[in-house]
């Protein structure tokens, strides 16, 4: 291996892949973003508890079913990352339309509940509820959208037969880390947005 | 030469192999997990401890994405600690931002948006 080949392939001091450490350093970033809306929405939920009541508002059982969609998608991803590790190129394929289907479904299930609460008249403009939870759970749904184009047009390129196994599989890790992370950030906000609302 | 590349090409099918197992156990756990969490808000428990059990199951859900899916228990430690300096940040950021714009710490017209 030529040292312009061993560079390219991976960090030789850490022994991590370039685009894996480039990847995880840019999901803590996005940690850091998120933390700031999650944080943004919990203060001023806490400032202002008579402003909106949400449990009037939310529905549970569809945003459990979201956090399932989300989760099951997760599994599917992992999946995915391992068959294209194995070389399975027909593996990856059935679960990478698995998790975009499921990222679909998930989207479809937050356009939902969108037009419901507008329709309810909760808006962007409703005081600092409306305005901090479409700003958190909306860059939220943004950050899915950004995986299903990621992981179609990955998809679109396996077809057209120029993807190697063996070279795409770090490409494909960090579009699966990329996923998980998405997943991770509804855990939580499912539960300290919605499901803390309900408790008495 | 040969050999080694079959050998190592043996290694990754029975070590992705393995994790399939484990794939599928995490799925099913956060899964079940989920359908806990929906339940309990629902029961007559003291709000406290429904809390804790939330934060405590959303905190497990986190780190088996975070460790199995993500693989951060099979790679270096040097990715964990990427993601943890985010985390300890973002965590941070909550706190200051709690103790700053708490009620007791400032003047109700101090606090934006009152």
């Amino acid at each position: 291996m030529s040292q312009t080949e061993s560079h390219d392939d991976g960090h030789h001091g850490l022994m991590v892949k370039n685009k894996k450490l480039l990847m995880w350093l840019f999901l803590g970033s996005d940690c850091m973003f998120f933390g700031t809306l999650i944080s943004t929405h919990l203060i001023y939920r806490k400032l202002h508890p008579e402003e909106f009541d949400p449990t009037q508002l939310f529905s549970l059982e569809l945003t459990s079913f979201s956090t399932f969609i989300l989760l099951m998608s997760s599994f599917l991803m992992a999946l995915a990352v391992s068959a294209m590790h194995k070389g399975e190129m027909k593996s990856f394929r059935r679960n990478v339309i698995g998790v975009i289907f499921f990222g679909l479904i998930f989207l479809g299930c937050q356009v939902y509940e969108f037009a419901h609460f507008m329709h309810e008249g909760l808006n962007l403009d409703t005081g600092t509820f409306g305005s901090t939870f479409y700003l958190m759970t909306g860059t939220h749904g943004v950050h899915v959208a950004v995986g299903v184009f990621w992981l179609i047009s990955m998809l679109f390129y396996s077809q057209s037969g120029k993807m190697e196994a063996h070279k795409s599989a770090i490409d494909v890790e960090a579009a699966g880390l990329y996923w998980h992370f998405v997943d991770i950030v509804w855990i939580v906000i499912f539960t300290v947005v919605y499901l803390i609302e309900f408790i008495a | 030469m040969s050999d080694t590349k079959h050998m190592s090409e043996l290694d990754v099918l029975k070590t992705e192999n393995d994790r399939y197992y484990a794939f599928v156990n995490l799925a099913l756990i956060l899964a079940a997990v989920t359908g806990i969490e929906l339940v309990l808000v629902y029961l007559p428990f003291p709000s406290t401890l429904i809390f804790t059990v939330l934060i405590s199951l959303s905190l497990f859900k986190f780190i088996g994405v975070i460790a199995w899916f993500m693989h951060l228990i099979y790679d270096k430690l040097i990715l964990t600690m990427a993601f943890g300096t985010g985390m300890v940040i973002a965590f941070g950021t909550y706190t200051a931002l709690l103790f700053l714009l708490s009620g007791e710490m400032v003047a109700p017209q101090e606090i934006p948006g009152r």
